[in-house]
């Protein structure tokens, strides 16, 4: 397999509303600053992958079609990718195949959600009444943890808080809460039991794009003073909605797709080989759960590392520096989000969110019923752990 | 036979436009048509980027037209509803004067034998116009613009979002594991499919195990309790959105039937007030009355047709509380 490594990452400034732009304006926002930060132009790139979630989202049926100009993509390969909200990580995937295939040297990854156009709620009701939305989904899940664990409810609250509190240090991010606390986040409404308000993530408009190259493209990048983020292991995985038995909480999926990349990776010991992870956490519960589900923590304890601060910027293994997905929600730029904010870290680019010292970083997203996961680990080295 | 369920979905979108289609729509409640200059071209209608390079474009509008040249055509002889006019009309290409595009539209020209290749034709604008491309309600013969109805003018401020009503008709296949498991529900029984592999059991027509890969049909078929037990639940707080149903916070309970190991996941409740839901509940299957309208199959789900929510016995809790754990 061709080695390959991250050499642009670009997204825009999310928000509720861009009514400034249309959705191809908004999507070539993130390209171009990807573009300019990889020293490249459209003409260099060999092939675009884009994804986002359900058409219904935004009403807009195969945008692929209507945003192959706008991405640069006349004569070249071009790939829809849509696995629900883990949609943006497989996006990553995706490109990163092509290159480590050997098929294409320079590939684009795009993916975008312009959620103001449409409702949320609505798409994912299927378009009917009563939809439960994704708090509702989740909910029982949530519950479920809480009671296994034994765990506090300030867990919940307290990364709510962490998380808006990263995001004020990220220029990018949507909510800018500047007197978040667990106060405030305690008495915001309750939405889904156990899920509050300030405990969920918002809908926002925004788009993510990283240029993926090859060892050669890595290398001048580097010779060039420009840090590369190798990708060192990339793996997605998927189970069925519904079967007795499955666990949502601990999913079998999940837990496959991190000992894939791992074992790629060459990492026996995620809490002390990784330095951070980029999470998919729409509801702050979430971290906890997947902290398990990633083994960084041992089941049971995800909730502890949280407890000590340890998941902070500064603590001992900081998650989602970036603010998260409890920050900015573009749902299918979410995932890809995680991704470039992971390779951003390992290439030190992360500016007032960067963790010290970050060598290895895995990112992650999930979509539909808990039942998709795309994952990659990143690092400044393509041998961190020879 | 398969049986088909029709399903329509509607939903307001709203567009944004931006700063180059928004300017192009606002000049159409003008009766001007924009193009934008693309090196020595000029493209109609506008776009924001080179289509070849995907380059940025400055924003240099130029008006064209009003009259243009039928480059290529194509006769719709029987118009639905969907279709821009309601009689017999040709889409074509019409290359306005100054583009160097053309622009799909359609024209009105009375009949097949009326339209040619080279033709040429002007706008017929709507005396209301919005803002979208209908405000050209189609081209006409001739060198000569028309006004369709009396002239609202131009739109008071720029039109920078497009509001766009969807509406989409499914016809779904209902597959016979479904059609049956609502005929089933008709008679008022819960029938599971219990895969002969790894023996556990599907509900609402599933005719597959997803472990297993294995077809289930009648032969699978067992008869499952009408009762069972609350093991999670969620409480949801409706969001307002065109389409939504609910008003208040409502349940969707997680109900492990009696005597097996399945779960019944997102289930309504009936005569049970969203307080008093709790794991551990024990709840009955209500059925709907006969002639009363169901779920009839063709969802993306499984279907439970008659069995419509579920309600309290009345029988002390069962005290188990890892009852929550088990969510599927």
């Amino acid at each position: 397999m061709i080695p390959c490594a991250v050499v642009g990452v670009g997204q825009t400034h999310h928000k509720s509303r861009r009514r400034d732009v249309s959705v191809g304006g908004l999507v070539r926002e993130a390209v171009f600053r990807a573009l300019d930060d990889a020293e490249m132009t459209m003409a260099d790139i060999d092939a675009v992958v884009i994804g986002k979630a359900p058409d219904l989202f935004e009403g807009v049926m195969k945008p692929e079609l209507y945003l192959s100009d706008a991405l640069g993509a006349v004569g070249k390969p071009m790939f829809r990718v849509h696995t629900a909200g883990s949609v943006g990580g497989t996006t990553a995937i995706v490109a990163a195949s092509h290159v480590q295939a050997g098929k294409h040297r320079r590939v684009l990854a795009v993916a975008y959600q312009k959620q103001s156009e449409g409702n949320a709620q609505f798409a994912l009701g299927s378009g009917k009444g009563a939809s439960l939305g994704a708090g509702g989904a989740f909910a029982p899940f949530i519950r479920a943890y809480i009671h296994r664990s034994g765990a506090p409810e300030h867990i919940g609250w307290k990364v709510a808080v962490k998380d808006r509190l990263n995001a004020l240090k990220n220029p990018y991010a949507h909510l800018k809460i500047e007197d978040i606390s667990i106060d405030k986040v305690k008495a915001s409404p309750m939405m889904w039991d156990p899920i509050r308000f300030l405990e969920s993530c918002p809908s926002s408009d925004g788009a993510c794009a990283v240029v993926v190259t090859d060892e050669e493209g890595g290398r001048t990048a580097a010779a060039a003073g420009r840090q590369p983020a190798w990708i060192l292991a990339t793996s997605s995985r998927s189970e069925p909605p519904s079967f007795p038995g499955r666990d949502p909480v601990r999913p079998a999926a999940c837990l496959q797709c991190a000992d894939d990349v791992y074992r790629q990776a060459g990492i026996t010991d995620p809490r002390r080989q990784l330095d951070m992870a980029e999470l998919y956490v729409p509801f702050s519960w979430h971290e906890a759960i997947w902290l398990e589900a990633h083994r960084i923590a041992e089941p049971g304890e995800g909730w502890r590392m949280i407890d000590r601060g340890e998941t902070e910027l500064g603590g001992a293994f900081p998650i989602n520096c970036s603010g998260g997905v409890l920050s900015s929600n573009p749902i299918g730029a979410s995932g890809l989000l995680r991704f470039a904010e992971a390779a951003n870290q390992v290439r030190g680019a992360a500016g007032e969110h960067q963790v010290d010292g970050c060598r290895t970083a895995l990112a992650m997203a999930y979509g539909a019923n808990s039942q998709y996961f795309s994952m990659w680990v990143v690092a400044d080295r393509l041998h961190p752990f020879d | 036979m398969t049986r088909f369920v029709e399903s329509t979905i509607t939903f307001p979108y709203r567009r944004s436009l931006g700063p180059m289609l928004s300017a192009f729509m606002t000049a159409l409640t003008e009766r001007r048509i924009l193009g934008i200059r693309c090196g020595e071209a000029v493209l109609v209608p506008p776009m924001e980027w080179d289509p070849a390079t995907g380059a940025a474009l400055p924003l240099d509008l130029v008006e064209v037209g009003p009259a243009g040249t039928v480059q290529s055509w194509t006769w719709v002889p029987a118009p639905t509803e969907q279709h821009p006019v309601q009689r017999p009309f040709a889409f074509a290409f019409v290359l306005l004067d100054g583009a160097t595009t053309p622009l799909l539209h359609a024209v009105d020209a009375g009949s097949a034998a009326a339209m040619a290749d080279g033709m040429r034709v002007a706008p017929r604008w709507r005396g209301e116009r919005v803002g979208r491309i209908t405000d050209i309600a189609c081209f006409v013969p001739g060198e000569q613009p028309e006004l369709d109805g009396d002239d609202t003018g131009p739109a008071a401020q720029p039109v920078e979002i497009m509001d766009y009503n969807a509406r989409i008709t499914y016809r779904n296949p209902v597959p016979p594991s479904a059609d049956r498991a609502v005929e089933l529900s008709r008679q008022q029984r819960l029938v599971g499919m219990r895969c002969p592999q790894c023996e556990r059991t599907y509900v609402g027509g599933r005719g597959y195990c997803p472990i297993d890969s294995i077809e289930l049909g009648e032969e699978h078929e067992i008869d499952l309790a009408h009762t069972g037990t609350i093991t999670n639940f969620v409480i949801i707080t409706p969001v307002q959105y065109p389409g939504q149903t609910e008003t208040e916070p409502f349940a969707r309970v997680f109900v492990l039937i009696d005597d097996s190991d399945v779960v019944l996941a997102y289930q309504p409740t009936i005569e049970l007030p969203v307080a008093d839901v709790r794991v551990g509940r024990r709840v009955a299957a209500v059925w709907a009355s006969p002639g009363e309208e169901i779920d009839a199959g063709g969802g993306m789900g499984v279907s439970l047709g008659a069995l419509i929510g579920w309600m309290p016995t009345g029988e002390p809790d069962i005290a188990d509380p890892d009852l929550v754990n088990r969510i599927f």
